[in-house]
């Protein structure tokens, strides 16, 4: 049974993802025409949110597990940082890609350059490819591993500086709606169960899938030592 | 007592998954020629480019002239006394000539000679004008052993000698002259480390030794080298390199200049600025020039990756050859171009801006590439997917200029 946790996280992630994108499109109250230039397009925020809040804890693995690698050299270091890009760039691209959506419909095109939270969760984006692409492309060896953990350490800079980027330069894109202190948080009770139904449903998915990565990097290692042992190597 | 050139202190190397060297120690004094002889694989070369400082440490330290020089903890020290380094792979850049080359051996270590008589001992005198690219692989491992064994031979004081196979390629004469070399600059107390399993280079060693152990041997007696260089105080050897690098090559121009041609010329294509009056798209389109130079990255970086040129430069300097002079003035160039085809007129503000952004993007692009030069495969890493983050600050830069 214990061995099962990751799947049984992964699905009962994955019902919940469902069923906030049913309540998000049919259930939740529409916000008010007069505050929105595309009020039906706002539904999308339900998909939105939780999965940039789930790729911020996928961000978060990746800068722990880059951490445990370049400083203590630990296997399961390396695990997280494996499993945190792979999940980072997943809820990544969910996120720009619905923003986008939402972008074109509200704003008129779907990117601002200029948008300082925009631009810093598409390059943390675009900084789980690189690192998703470039460890395809690297043989597997302490290079390649202490290259990327400092991408990792160095990428995860930018994740206080998007959480924090609406309040310093709110050019276009709207302020926190979660943890938005007294000047903010002025959701419907029902919006704000459907995005925390949703936000719960991305972090199970979120970490059901990590586990699995990891599990997928561990067996890919073993695979990689078998093949030397019958090379004849170390 | 013997002067310590090289001292290695428990040193543990990683390569791949592999840990290649483990607990090891080793200490070269002034006239000691050690000749590691492994096998294939074992850990030789590790050795010569940990001694280099080219590979990071998991433990231990590296001593030149008892200074120290790298350690685990990430402190990578020059070396105050220069040392001569003949990698595996030459470590030179086709384009310069052979004499070029040497002369720039010379200047790493504040000294000045006429090279045309160890040329002629090699029997590459009349190469010497030539470019590294032109010649065989034999001359051209005989212009990377030569550049290996400089510092020494400038030099009456005790000098590391690094080389690693430096036999492999040459002919039977050269192979006889570089023994006879070692021999005489031994004899003036110069200290090497060689790699090699080479017959005649285990002939000159005065150590033999195999990564687990060593044993003595004695080498024939050669009569004494006597120093050939004079002193040349020389300042920013490096970069004036990168610039010899530019100049002969004109890499700056063909990867960076030509960048920012098509950037103008598919804007004027496409853009009447007559039209325009938003301000910042007009400054936007004059920066976006400079910009894209700049993300074609170090022309000089891209000379380096040949043959592990950038491998010897790191080995031997702190801060790499550059494109640094030729950056902002590019930048000048084609921003005051773009000043007068999209703004109607030379506008000198926004010119200096452009140089500058040319010259952060450069670095910037730079800085990213540097980072990626130990992977086992730097060229097939997808650099250019981190380069976005650039544009925000550049799309910052130009809605500030608008306001000038």
């Amino acid at each position: 049974m214990r061995g099962r946790v990751p799947e049984m996280l992964l699905g009962v992630g994955f019902l919940g993802i469902m069923t906030t994108l049913y309540l998000g499109l049919n259930w939740a109250p529409s916000v008010s025409i007069n505050a929105f230039e595309s009020p039906a397009a706002q539904r999308i925020f339900y998909w939105h949110v939780p999965s940039a809040w789930a790729a911020f804890i996928a961000f978060g693995v990746l800068f722990v597990g880059s951490a445990l690698w370049f400083f203590k050299r630990s296997p399961v270091g390396w695990r997280l940082h494996v499993a945190g890009t792979e999940a980072g760039l997943a809820c990544g691209l969910m996120t720009v890609w619905s923003g986008c959506v939402w972008g074109a419909a509200e704003w008129g095109t779907p990117w601002d350059w200029t948008d300082v939270r925009l631009n810093t969760f598409g390059l943390l984006t675009l900084l789980a490819l690189f690192l998703v692409l470039g460890r395809q492309s690297q043989p597997d060896g302490v290079e390649t591993r202490d290259t990327f953990s400092t991408f990792g350490l160095f990428g995860f800079v930018l994740v206080p500086l998007t959480y924090i980027a609406t309040r310093i330069w709110q050019i276009r894109h709207p302020g926190p709606v979660i943890a938005a202190g007294d000047d903010g948080g002025s959701l419907q009770s029902d919006m704000s169960l459907v995005l925390l139904i949703g936000a719960l449903s991305f972090t199970l998915f979120i970490i059901g899938h990590m586990l699995i990565s990891m599990r997928i990097t561990h067996l890919e290692q073993r695979l990689e030592s078998a093949q030397k042992s019958l090379d004849g190597g170390n | 007592m013997a002067e310590t050139l090289l001292r290695l202190e428990d040193l543990e190397v990683s390569r791949g998954m592999n840990k290649v060297l483990s607990s090891f120690h080793l200490e070269i004094k002034s006239g000691d020629v050690v000749v590691l002889h492994s096998e294939n694989g074992a850990g030789k070369s590790t050795v010569i480019e940990s001694s280099a400082r080219l590979l990071p440490l998991e433990k231990g330290s590296v001593f030149h002239h008892d200074t120290l020089v790298l350690d685990a903890e990430g402190r990578r020290n020059l070396p105050k006394i220069p040392f001569g380094l003949t990698l595996q792979s030459n470590g030179l850049v086709g384009d310069e000539t052979v004499e070029n080359h040497l002369m720039t051996v010379c200047a790493l270590s504040q000294m000045t000679t006429d090279v045309t008589p160890i040329l002629e001992s090699y029997g590459l005198a009349h190469r010497k004008h030539d470019r590294i690219g032109q010649l065989s692989g034999g001359q051209a491992r005989k212009v990377a052993v030569i550049s290996g064994l400089l510092p020494a031979m400038l030099s009456s004081k005790p000098r590391l000698i690094l080389l690693d196979e430096p036999a492999t390629g040459l002919d039977q004469s050269a192979v006889q002259t570089l023994v006879s070399t070692i021999g005489q600059l031994r004899s003036a107390g110069h200290g090497f480390l060689i790699a090699s399993h080479h017959p005649s280079m285990l002939e000159c060693a005065t150590r033999l030794h195999d990564l687990k152990e060593e044993v003595e041997h004695k080498p024939s007696d050669d009569k004494t080298w006597t120093a050939i260089g004079h002193p040349e105080p020389q300042t920013l050897v490096a970069a004036r390199a990168g610039n010899r690098y530019l100049r002969s090559t004109r890499a700056g121009l063909a990867r960076n200049g030509l960048t920012a041609l098509l950037v103008l010329g598919t804007l004027m294509a496409f853009v009447d600025p007559s039209n325009i009056e938003n301000q910042t798209l007009l400054v936007g389109f004059v920066l976006s020039a400079p910009f894209a130079a700049g993300l074609a990255g170090d022309p000089v970086l891209y000379l380096l990756r040949e043959q592990r040129a950038v491998d010897w430069w790191r080995a031997n300097v702190q801060r790499l050859p550059s494109a640094d002079l030729f950056a902002p003035l590019t930048g000048v160039i084609f921003t005051a171009i773009g000043t007068v085809v999209f703004l109607g007129r030379f506008d000198w503000k926004v010119t200096m801006i452009g140089a500058l952004v040319l010259w952060l993007t450069m670095a910037s692009v730079r800085f990213i590439e540097i980072n990626t030069l130990r992977l086992a495969r730097p060229n097939a890493v997808f650099l250019r997917l981190l380069l976005p983050i650039l544009i925000l600050p550049w799309a910052l830069v130009a809605e500030y200029t608008a306001t000038l």
